[in-house]
């Protein structure tokens, strides 16, 4: 009976084979040609919720296994990898969607913004080139994603300090009319006479435009001559002279002349190419009403020209501007992807880039940290399966709402995930017992245990899990980094259990309980729970004394380093295919790395048996 | 999920073909024979046939760009085997988007040559999972952006493209797919899973084993009943019934398990080895999932002859698996095999990428490169080289761009814009029958540029229309007769430009390489010879310099007549050629003398403008070979030097015996070192400083607009 009511249920509104018919939502595609327009309708939809959901589709994520943030990563260490793919791959899809909670019912806006980085002005902005990892290509085209559309008709954009290098570039006039300062030295000899060769110019080239605009001189002969003579162009409809420059000190003399001329006179930098000063030119307005046309058209024009050229990149302006909590599934991949694309460059150390994305994003959620809050979830890694986790076990019903209502067609599917996003963080929330009003009105706070997450828990991805898991996994230790130890040059294909059973028994030291597991297939970590143990293994393996079974190991290729070789190895950008030569290379260099910076804190990882299992299915 | 694709690429054939129908042209059109992976395996039959009957087959190809970076394209201060680390850096990082293919056959009764231009989709997946790298390719914005602008079809590339695998990642799917589990099949006995018996530790463990081991010999034991009582309905318990079923493989009863984890499997496996002698655990590789058997044999030998069955049958799989994955270098093969003339258009790069995608990875250097295309590949003709080799072929391009499209229109005008034959032109003009499946056309024109396909029917029209002018009549042409053997052709046989901009050639049978026929090209200046020795390379000064600052810089401390010229290489890089090679060594001694002194005076010093900010590198020319070596590519060059791991500021290399020494490692560039050379180099002096005021990298205007095309050319293949 109970199935029979359900199936009529469903049956009038959804395709029986669907298993995600509640996940038919529809999102607006935003492409070249409905930019502008979407722009404005986000902007309401914007300013009218309370949260914004953010989910991004990249080229690729890493180019070998061991690229991929794994749990034996510190902060720092999965910093560098996520920066690495960042500046690496490239954005195509931007799916944004701001969405309010009240009470079980959430209201969603969900917007999928094609992207496309074009070199419009061939200067290599926003990028010279970008890679392609095939097996994602492949699996977007596997979900029926357009190319064409994206690479035809993407959003360009260009970041904050991308921006900036274009304005210098472009070499747009600037107005200067409001930016005379005083001099500050006295005037030379030389400045004088500047000054009034430019002046009587000046006022000759004005009285003889004036003059002729009264007589009306119509013949061309005369008007051509005057040009040539007076060295007067026309700026638009209106006339202007330009008057050369060799420094900046003469274009602040220059602008100080023209202040008793400012009623109807409006003084334009003209930039070269460097950022330095070529010229100044002086356009010539027929009244007051006029000067201040000219003014909002030079503004206008400037306002129009940063819009194309911000491009997409407005939208995230937009989203800083207005402080709200950001939520995302996969914050640190995300936000170093947004920092670079649309903000500058990533800066080196993982601190510096919190910091200046703490400027921009003040409030960010990670659902998947969310996620640990209700308990050890080792495997539900995915939206969906975090989905169905908490549907099987919490009743909290969520109702969605949004605004480009069901799902009509089919090419407004892309993007979708955002909408789950908002979905599970409503759910969350709900089971979490965490009201979004207060969240508001606190200031984030309640949810500080979970806003702007990786700050605590890049990498640790285990750290909410205690005991009392199931058998075939044991508690997960805290490690400290000084207790691993790298290990390379075995044999091919050795598993994780024949290089431990390898091990044992081949110096004292692995008497003490100690474990491995692979991290590619080159090489594998070393973990000791005894301390000191490591730093006794590298100083064996690093003394001519090696007896037994560990000397044929090491006279096999054998190669030990500590958690720090492994640290210098991603700083220094060593990406090779192996982790095994990329160690190589960083042990060859010296170790300039814990020199300067002496008192490196001691970095903890957890370490989990689990960790094997999922090394292996990399 | 994946019933219905959405992408246009009918559409877009379609528009593009109704646009040409309605534009100016009467010519039929059809499209060309666009190959996806769904019409690969008939489109490659029919391939076959058209290459085995050619005459030459024209080849070009698309990509998804040309250089990494800026400071990686063709310049001017490029020695020889830095040309080919470019190309090489090109052919490894970009990826190959459409292949074209056409081949050309005279037909002495129609008097005309036969084209079958096909335009092949190709998209690298990872079909056989070969390692866990990923294959990932660069794109490069611009390129990208220009495909885009000729509606290049994206969506047909990525979903229906066809893939691919080298001969070397061949080679080690076959040692992956055929040789191990065949191990692990026929000698059972050494797989190391196979040796150790699992212990038994857990009570369910011991429990499972006994339940199957009683199992699997009540079948054995009706089997060999109803083998005496002939076949009867099985009686078997309703629960392990969905687990075990009675199926014949190989001709022999077998039990095929379903349902059971790998640790149950595994133990059935040992069960069925320690206890039944005529039972045999087969894992049988279908084509998407893997069966797990067990199977009765008669004796021992019937079990030996299954084993052998089954290790076949596996071979034979893995292999038609493996031929699948090698895909599109079919053609490739198919070329190369053939051994037909291949005809390309500045095709240096192209035939780069045949090597590194297709053959093997690049070597690293020029000669090896070209030894083993040459092995391949015997005879390559590259119609830019026929173009500017011959005065006949100058005179009738009318000294205008040797570019792919003007070649074209200028030597094929009936083609290209369809006229009808000029009664009064005494020239007559080599026909083309285009064959595109059915249909076929006199004056065939797609319309689709920067298709590869079509850019390769331009090609070969260029070529068949080039060989009429050298005096190469196809009339008397019979079918017997080989065009790779042609006399007439063989002055301009496997030669390729390696650099378009200098003029550098290199003969693909010998690796020698060499400057262009002095006088062949009226249009270019002759190239000013570069010593190399005398080139010094800086980076990383003070972003506010320009070349021409630096040249005077230097200058104020060297001497007036020290640089003859400066040469950005981007705004972090420049070269610096000096009149003498002396002065290489004694500017890098300056600078270190400078650097390391911190008084009063090093601040005054001229070159102290330079040294600003501490961050600027000078080194010899070798250090440039050895970052344009690296497989990195930052976009700034100081970025890249930093990049590739110099550490030092100044590379000193004051030592007369490594000068020496240099000079055996490139005999050519002390051949250069006359006299002559350098009175020539000093006075072009003037001239340079020219140059360098204008910010200008190239010498003057015409070679300037040569670069223009020459660069759409490469960016676009044109």
């Amino acid at each position: 009976m109970v199935i029979l009511i359900r199936r009529r249920f469903f049956g009038t509104k959804i395709s029986p084979n669907s298993h995600r018919h509640k996940l038919q939502w529809s999102v607006k595609q935003v492409t070249k040609s409905n930019f502008s327009d979407s722009l404005q309708e986000f902007k309401s939809h914007l300013s009218a919720s309370e949260f914004v959901a953010v989910s991004l589709q990249n080229t690729g994520s890493f180019s070998a296994p061991w690229n991929r943030v794994s749990s034996f990563d510190s902060p720092e260490t999965a910093y560098l990898k996520v920066r690495r793919a960042a500046e690496r791959f490239q954005l195509l899809q931007f799916a944004i969607c701001p969405f309010t909670i009240s009470g079980s019912k959430v209201t969603a806006h969900p917007y999928n913004f094609h992207l496309f980085p074009r070199d419009e002005l061939n200067t290599g902005m926003p990028s010279y080139s970008f890679s392609c990892q095939t097996s994602y290509l492949t699996a977007m085209a596997r979900q029926g994603f357009d190319f064409n559309a994206c690479i035809y008709d993407g959003i360009s954009y260009l970041s904050r300090a991308q921006e900036l290098a274009a304005k210098v570039r472009m070499a747009n006039p600037i107005n200067l009319n409001h930016v005379v300062e005083a001099s500050s030295s006295p005037p030379t000899v030389a400045d004088t006479v500047f000054v009034e060769r430019v002046k009587s110019r000046i006022k000759h080239w004005k009285k003889s435009c004036t003059d002729s605009t009264s007589k009306k001189i119509d013949d061309a002969l005369v008007k051509s001559l005057q040009k040539l003579v007076l060295g007067g162009e026309q700026y638009g409809s209106r006339p202007c002279m330009t008057i050369d420059v060799c420094s900046e000190r003469q274009v602040q003399l220059a602008l100080e002349m023209l202040r008793e001329f400012f009623d109807d006179l409006v003084a334009l930098k003209i930039p070269t190419k460097g950022g330095g000063t070529q010229a100044v030119r002086v356009v010539l307005t027929s009244s007051k009403e006029d000067k201040s046309l000219l003014e909002r058209e030079l503004q206008n024009a400037e306002e129009e020209q940063n819009k194309k050229m911000r491009g997409f990149r407005e939208v995230i302006e937009l989203v800083s501007a207005s402080q709200k909590p950001v939520v995302s599934h996969n914050t640190l991949n995300d936000f170093s992807v947004i920092h670079s694309k649309f903000i500058a460059p990533l800066p080196l150390d993982v601190n510096e880039f919190l910091n200046s994305l703490q400027s921009i994003f003040p409030h960010i959620f990670d659902v998947s940290h969310m996620m640990k809050g209700i308990g050890p979830l080792e495997n539900v890694t995915s939206i969906p399966a975090a989905v169905s986790y908490l549907k099987n076990r919490f009743f909290a019903p969520v109702e969605m709402e949004l605004s480009h209502g069901a799902l009509l067609d089919e090419s407004k599917i892309h993007g979708r995930t955002v909408v789950r996003i908002c979905y599970l963080f409503a759910k969350l929330c709900s089971v979490l017992k965490i009201t979004p009003g207060s969240i508001q009105s606190s200031d984030g706070k309640v949810l500080d245990g979970y806003a702007n997450a990786f700050r605590s828990c890049s990498g640790n991805s285990e750290e909410s899990l205690d005991g009392g898991i199931r058998i075939w996994t044991n508690s997960p230790r805290k490690v400290d980094c000084k207790d691993l130890v790298f290990l390379w040059g075995f044999r091919n294909r050795l598993s994780a259990g024949m290089l431990k059973s390898l091990l044992q028994g081949s110096h004292d030291v692995f008497s003490e309980e100690f474990d491995v597991c692979l991290v590619d297939k080159s090489c594998a970590i070393l973990v000791f729970f005894h301390p000191n143990l490591s730093q006794a293994f590298l100083d064996v393996m690093n003394s001519e004394e090696i007896s037994g079974s560990l000397s044929e190991l090491v006279s096999e290729g054998l190669r030990a380093a500590d958690y720090d070789t492994y640290k210098r190895a991603c700083s220094l950008g060593l990406w090779e295919t192996d982790l095994a030569s990329s160690l190589d290379k960083a042990s060859a260099t010296p170790d300039r790395l814990s020199q300067s910076d002496p008192e490196t804190k001691p970095a903890e990882i957890y370490w989990c048996n689990d960790l094997i299992i999922n090394l292996d299915d990399l | 999920m994946n019933t219905t694709r959405h992408w246009p690429q009918r559409a877009f054939i379609l528009s593009r073909a109704l646009s040409r129908a309605f534009s100016d042209t009467p010519s039929p059109t059809f499209p060309l024979k666009h190959v996806t992976r769904s019409n690969f395996e008939s489109a490659l039959v029919e391939l076959r046939s058209h290459v085995r009957a050619a005459d030459f087959v024209a080849i070009d190809m698309e990509m998804t760009g040309v250089t990494s970076a800026p400071w990686r394209e063709s310049f001017e201060f490029d020695r020889f085997d830095i040309r080919y680390l470019k190309v090489k850096d090109s052919a490894e990082k970009f990826a190959v988007l459409q292949f074209g293919v056409c081949p050309f056959r005279w037909d002495s009764l129609k008097q005309s040559f036969i084209a079958h231009p096909h335009n092949f989709f190709v998209f690298a997946r990872q079909e056989i999972p070969l390692d866990r790298t990923s294959y990932e390719f660069l794109c490069q914005t611009t390129s990208m952006d220009f495909l885009a602008k000729y509606q290049f079809d994206f969506n047909a590339c990525i979903h229906e493209g066809i893939s691919y695998l080298s001969r070397g990642q061949e080679d080690e799917a076959r040692k992956r797919l055929i040789s191990p589990k065949g191990d692990q099949l026929t000698h059972p006995s050494h797989n190391l899973r196979e040796t150790t018996d699992l212990p038994l530790v857990r009570v369910a463990d011991v429990l499972f084993t006994e339940r199957m081991k009683k199992r699997l010999g009540e079948w054995r034991d009706d089997l060999l009943q109803n083998r005496v009582g002939g076949p009867q309905e099985e009686k078997v318990p309703d629960d392990l019934n969905q687990q075990f079923r009675t199926v014949f493989f190989k001709m022999r009863p077998a039990l095929s398990l379903d349902g059971f984890t790998s640790h149950q499997l595994s133990l059935i496996r040992m069960v069925t080895r320690k206890h039944f002698k005529d039972l045999t655990y087969v894992c049988f590789n279908g084509e998407s999932t893997s069966e797990e058997l067990v199977v009765y044999t008669d004796s021992e030998s019937d079990k030996a002859r299954l084993m052998e069955e089954v290790k076949t049958d596996h071979q034979r799989r893995a292999e038609m698996k493996i031929n699948a994955a090698v895909g599109f270098r079919h053609v490739i093969d198919l070329l190369s095999s053939e051994n037909k003339l291949i005809v390309g258009h500045n095709c240096i790069l192209d035939i780069a990428h045949v090597h590194s995608k297709f053959l093997a990875p690049l070597p690293s250097t020029a000669e090896e490169f070209v030894s083993c295309v040459n092995k391949y590949f015997p005879s390559i003709i590259d119609t830019k080289i026929l173009l500017n080799a011959d005065y006949t072929l100058q005179r009738k391009m009318k000294r205008s761009s040797t570019s792919l499209s003007s070649a074209f229109s200028l030597l094929c005008p009936e083609i290209a814009h369809g006229f009808t034959r000029n009664v009064l032109s005494y020239e007559p003009c080599v026909k083309v029958e285009v064959h595109v499946d059915e249909m076929r056309s006199s004056n065939w024109n797609s319309g689709a540029k920067h298709e590869a396909g079509y850019d390769a029917f331009m090609t070969g029209c260029v070529f068949a229309q080039a060989c009429s002018h050298l005096g190469i009549d196809f009339q008397l042409h019979s079918p017997s007769e080989n065009l790779t053997q042609n006399e007439k052709l063989q002055k301009h046989m496997n030669l390729l430009y390696l650099s378009w901009i200098n003029g550098d050639i290199i003969d693909l049978r010998t690796g020698n390489r060499s400057a262009e026929l002095s006088g062949s090209n009226m249009i270019r200046k002759p190239y000013r010879k570069i010593l190399f020795k005398n080139i010094l390379l800086l980076w990383g000064f003070p972003s506010k310099l320009k070349p021409s600052m630096i040249r005077d810089c230097i200058c104020k401390t060297l001497g007036p007549t020290s640089v003859i010229c400066t040469y950005g290489i981007d705004q972090t890089a420049v070269f610096v050629q000096f009149s003498k090679a002396e002065l290489v060594s004694d500017f890098l001694n300056l600078k270190e003398t400078l650097e390391q002194s911190n008084d009063a005076i090093s601040h005054l010093h001229p070159l102290s403008q330079l040294l600003e900010g501490g961050n600027t590198h000078a080194a010899s020319y070798e250090t440039y070979k050895e970052i344009c070596a690296s497989p990195i590519s930052k976009v700034l060059f100081a970025d890249q030097a930093e990049a590739v791991g110099i550490k030092w500021k100044t590379e000193l290399l004051p030592s007369d015996k490594e000068e020496s020494h240099d000079n055996t490692r490139s005999h050519l560039e002390s051949a250069m070192d006359s006299p002559q050379a350098v009175e020539k180099s000093k006075s072009r002096n003037t001239e340079d400083v020219v140059n360098d005021s204008s910010n200008k990298r190239f010498c003057d205007d015409i070679i300037d607009s040569f670069l223009k095309v020459e660069k759409i050319r490469r960016t676009t293949n044109l």
